[in-house]
């Protein structure tokens, strides 16, 4: 886990004093809300429909016990006790008052967090791979990377008015969980020919409007001149990406104007042309931040009794282990998945009570360190198997042991219109209602792998373009409706769902799930995931069930 | 019929006009029949800079004998999230808040902000 | 008259302005004057032969490899924000600085707001006309807000992987 030193501590301080004087004049009358209004989303401060919501930054998705308990802390405090955690693995929280703001960001310097960068035309918070170091399929850890460019991303003077705003997604394992392919810059590592580790750069994905999959527009990229490549990339960008309209400025736009071909020559021409030792960082500097995220792990054995024993007693324990269990690169460890997606509760809801169940988990059998997804769950690295018992019947006490990872009620959700300024359609109770349709947990897990994914507006915060089924909400005439697409994914096999059929009214869309899931049962062969029905059947099936009674 | 709505720029809670003032119930709102009597309190409330961002008028519709916002947004608004029942205006119940939460009828928020820049 | 605010060796102070800035349909007064990019590659050579020092102010959309060839003989170049939100020139400020070793004044005019200032300073503005009401002395606490940086730019500061190293 990477400790902030004195000057990043300096730095932090520095931004929390100028947010206050920022604040202090706005409340004085001394700046107009037109001025006031970047420089508060500089921060992460948005107004929602209830109050300003605040988005704090959660660097590539990783917490320590310290920082979850802070987070507790300032939810019971200075909101209603709880938080919501976002598709870009930060937290939300949504019934903040601007005066309280600045002792908000105090609080959070203090455990070395912040809101910067959360929002606005920037390099937005970097995310990568949950499980970085605790997976035995990656060539390197991908959160020293990410640190790196956390550091050259933060306050960039050429980079913080960009035309829009800049996602990075950084993996370096074989399996993509960070969903690189839907980011502005998805960076995956690879090993050369001669051993040597690179990036493979992937740029000009995004959802929103209009959803592009990145284009790969370099193969190979040697891991030490990351950041002058992606300050190469940033310059064409900045330069070149649209600003005349709002809808057509994201670096996706550009590259799809120029095609990908051209984009890469002229950022390999930009790069040719820069003093990269100016950029990248020195080794002194690499092997800093490298040395910070070493993890040590003890000799145990591949196997634990105890929790064998557990495992044969107790049907519900052995299908969270099948669940929300994977294997670590250590023998006698495991990566556990925390669901923050009981069935009948708000997606990636979680109270104050229930982060601090968590911390103390983390703190005392996963090395203080939690993760946060993009899924919108939480996830302890590294658990010995013999705690697993334990850890499981804590999670169990505080209802986060549900075993449903990547099953058809583990959905994803934006707040759609129960808080946010620009939905059309609530997204909370239409992933409620689904849920609750398959709270069964047997039944849950007879379908099998089935991820579902609800935007309340085309901005696609909820990412239902790459859902296996997607669901936006959109205005007719003032009436909540929902647009069904099917066949997404956003990992490994990345592509963008097919429109279902018209759109449906609320009261029709978990029945519709239903009907989908039920064609997906009736047509699988063998072992097929809903995606691989989905892919071999077309969408004929599966439109012919939920629009029969319109014929 | 309309009445003149934004968020309070200390604490953005959502607040409704009343003579000159703003209140946090929408049952305790001033409700304008008149166009213009609307329109200059509109112009009023934007010159309160320090006070309320981004004032607007919103459309009203009568349920159970009372007016509630036309806009499912608006009725969000004035009630809470739908999520939990007891965030927000809502909490508070009786038949002012029943009459919004019964309230049919629909149309486009004519509040909804262009875009939140990001 | 806008204000103009100088940096020289880190104090900010108001300035007389020489120059006159001139838009590309009014007439050209005597003295030193600003003008568009366009106007200098067609009245340039004559107004420098005339002895009267040229700046030239550049848009945002347009390409400031176009001024290359003439930057020894440019006094000033004006790069022009159309709002404040509008980053180009960042880049364009950095490129004159730090590829075309430019030594003379860059100065930020159009919607130049406090805001901005440490932004500017890091990537090679010397000179500024702000729109808003900030003085010399709110300039300057603005570009010194920060003790510490992050990464290299077109000033001097040094970034925190070299200064950890020390
Ligand atoms: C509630 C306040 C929020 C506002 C105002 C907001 C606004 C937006 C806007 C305007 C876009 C489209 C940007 C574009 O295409 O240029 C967008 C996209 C996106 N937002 Fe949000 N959003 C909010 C909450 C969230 C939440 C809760 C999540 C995670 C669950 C999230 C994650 C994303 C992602 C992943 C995308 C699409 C991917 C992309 O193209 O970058 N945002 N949002
Ligand atoms: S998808 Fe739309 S409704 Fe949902 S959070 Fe994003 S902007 Fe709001």
């Amino acid at each position: 886990m990477y400790r902030y030193d004195t000057l990043d501590k300096e730095f932090l301080a520095d931004r929390a004093l100028e947010f206050r004087q920022q604040v202090a004049r706005r409340l004085a009358g001394e700046i107009t809300e037109d001025q006031f209004k970047p420089i508060r989303l500089m921060n992460g401060l948005y107004l929602q429909l209830h109050a300003y919501m605040l988005r704090i930054a959660i660097p590539y998705g990783t917490l320590t016990s310290t920082k979850l308990r802070k987070l507790a802390y300032i939810a019971r405090t200075y909101d209603k006790g709880y938080g919501h955690f976002t598709t870009r693995t930060n937290l939300q929280l949504h019934w903040i008052k601007l005066k309280d703001a600045p002792e908000i960001l105090d609080h959070l310097a203090e455990v070395e967090m912040h809101s910067m960068q959360t929002s606005g035309n920037v390099i937005r918070n970097i995310t990568a791979d949950p499980y970085a170091g605790a997976t035995a399929d990656e060539l390197d850890d991908p959160r020293v990377w990410s640190e790196a460019i956390r550091q050259w991303s933060t306050l960039h003077p050429e980079f913080s008015f960009l035309p829009r705003k800049f996602k990075i997604a950084v993996t370096a394992a074989a399996k993509d969980r960070a969903a690189t392919r839907i980011y502005d810059i998805g960076l995956a590592m690879r090993r050369g020919r001669d051993g040597e580790l690179g990036f493979e750069v992937m740029v000009g994905g995004g959802l929103g409007r209009t959803p592009y999959l990145a284009a790969t527009i370099r193969e190979f990229l040697p891991t030490r001149h990351l950041l002058s490549y992606l300050e190469a990339i940033l310059r064409v960008y900045n330069r070149h990406g649209r600003r005349d309209n709002i809808w057509k400025a994201r670096i996706k736009v550009l590259v799809a104007s120029l095609g990908a071909e051209e984009f890469a020559r002229q950022v390999e021409e930009e790069w040719g042309k820069s003093d990269h030792s100016r950029v990248d960082l020195p080794d002194h500097e690499l092997a800093r931040i490298r040395a910070s995220f070493a993890g040590t792990f003890e000799t145990l054995p591949a196997a634990s009794e105890t929790l064998e024993a557990r495992k044969a007693a107790d049907p519900a324990f052995a299908r969270f282990l099948r669940r929300n269990v994977h294997p670590h690169k250590a023998p006698g460890y495991a990566i556990v998945d925390i669901s923050l997606k009981e069935p009948g509760e708000t997606p990636g809801d979680i109270t104050s009570e229930q982060m601090e169940v968590v911390a103390d988990l983390g703190q005392r059998y996963s090395q203080d360190e939690i993760r946060v997804n993009y899924q919108q769950n939480l996830l302890l690295p590294h658990v010995k198997l013999e705690d697993l018992p334990a850890v499981y019947d804590a999670l169990a006490a505080a209802r986060l042991a549900t075993p449903n990872i990547d099953l058809v009620s583990d959905i994803i959700a934006c707040p759609g219109l129960d808080y946010c300024a620009l939905a059309n359609a609530r997204a909370i109770p239409v992933a409620q209602q689904i849920a609750e349709r398959f709270a069964d947990p047997a039944l849950a897990e007879e379908v099998g792998e089935l991820r579902v994914k609800i935007s309340g507006c085309i901005n696609a915060c909820g990412h239902h373009h790459v859902g296996n089924i997607g669901i936006l909400g959109v205005d007719k005439k003032g009436e909540e409706f929902y647009q069904v697409t099917l066949g997404g994914s956003g990992e490994g096999d990345a592509a963008l769902g097919q429109m279902l059929g018209p759109a449906l009214p609320a009261a029709k869309v978990a029945e519709a799930v239903e009907q989908i899931v039920g064609v997906y049962l009736r047509e699988r062969k063998d072992d097929e995931r809903f995606l691989d029905t989905y892919r071999r059947t077309g969408v004929a099936p599966f439109k012919e069930a939920v629009y029969a009674e319109a014929h | 019929m309309k009445a003149l709505t934004g968020n309070r720029l200390t604490d953005g809670e959502v607040v409704f006009w009343k003579a000159g003032a703003w209140v946090e119930r929408f049952a305790d709102a001033d409700l304008f029949d008149d166009a213009a009597a609307a329109e200059a309190a509109e112009a009023d409330a934007k010159a309160q800079r320090t006070v309320v961002v981004d004032p607007y008028l919103i459309d009203l519709v009568e349920s159970s004998g009372l007016w509630a916002p036309l806009s499912f947004r608006e009725r969000v608004r004035a009630l809470g999230p739908t999520n939990h029942p007891h965030h927000g205006k809502q909490a508070e119940g009786g038949s002012a808040i029943e009459a919004l939460q019964n309230a049919a009828g629909a149309a486009r928020s004519s509040g909804r902000v262009k875009l939140i820049k990001r | 008259m806008p204000k103009l605010i100088k940096l020289h060796q880190g104090q900010a102070s108001l300035a007389n302005d020489r120059f006159t800035q001139v838009a590309d349909e009014e007439p050209l007064p005597g003295g030193d004057v600003i003008i568009s990019l366009t106007r200098f590659q067609a009245e340039g050579d004559r107004l420098l032969s005339e002895g009267r020092a040229v700046g030239v102010r550049v848009e945002a959309g347009e390409e400031i490899e176009g001024l290359v060839y003439d930057l020894p003989r440019v006094a000033v170049v004006a790069l022009a924000f159309p709002k404040f939100r509008d980053g180009r020139h960042y880049t364009n400020a950095r490129l004159l600085r730090e590829r075309f070793d430019y030594r003379g004044e860059v100065r930020a005019v159009g919607d130049v707001l406090r805001e901005q200032a440490m932004f500017m300073v890091r990537c090679g503005f010397d000179a500024f006309e702000p729109a808003d009401d900030s003085g010399p002395d709110e300039w300057l606490a603005a570009t010194r807000r920060f003790t510490h940086v992050y990464q290299r730019a077109a000033d001097t500061r040094e970034p925190a992987f070299v200064a950890r190293a020390e």
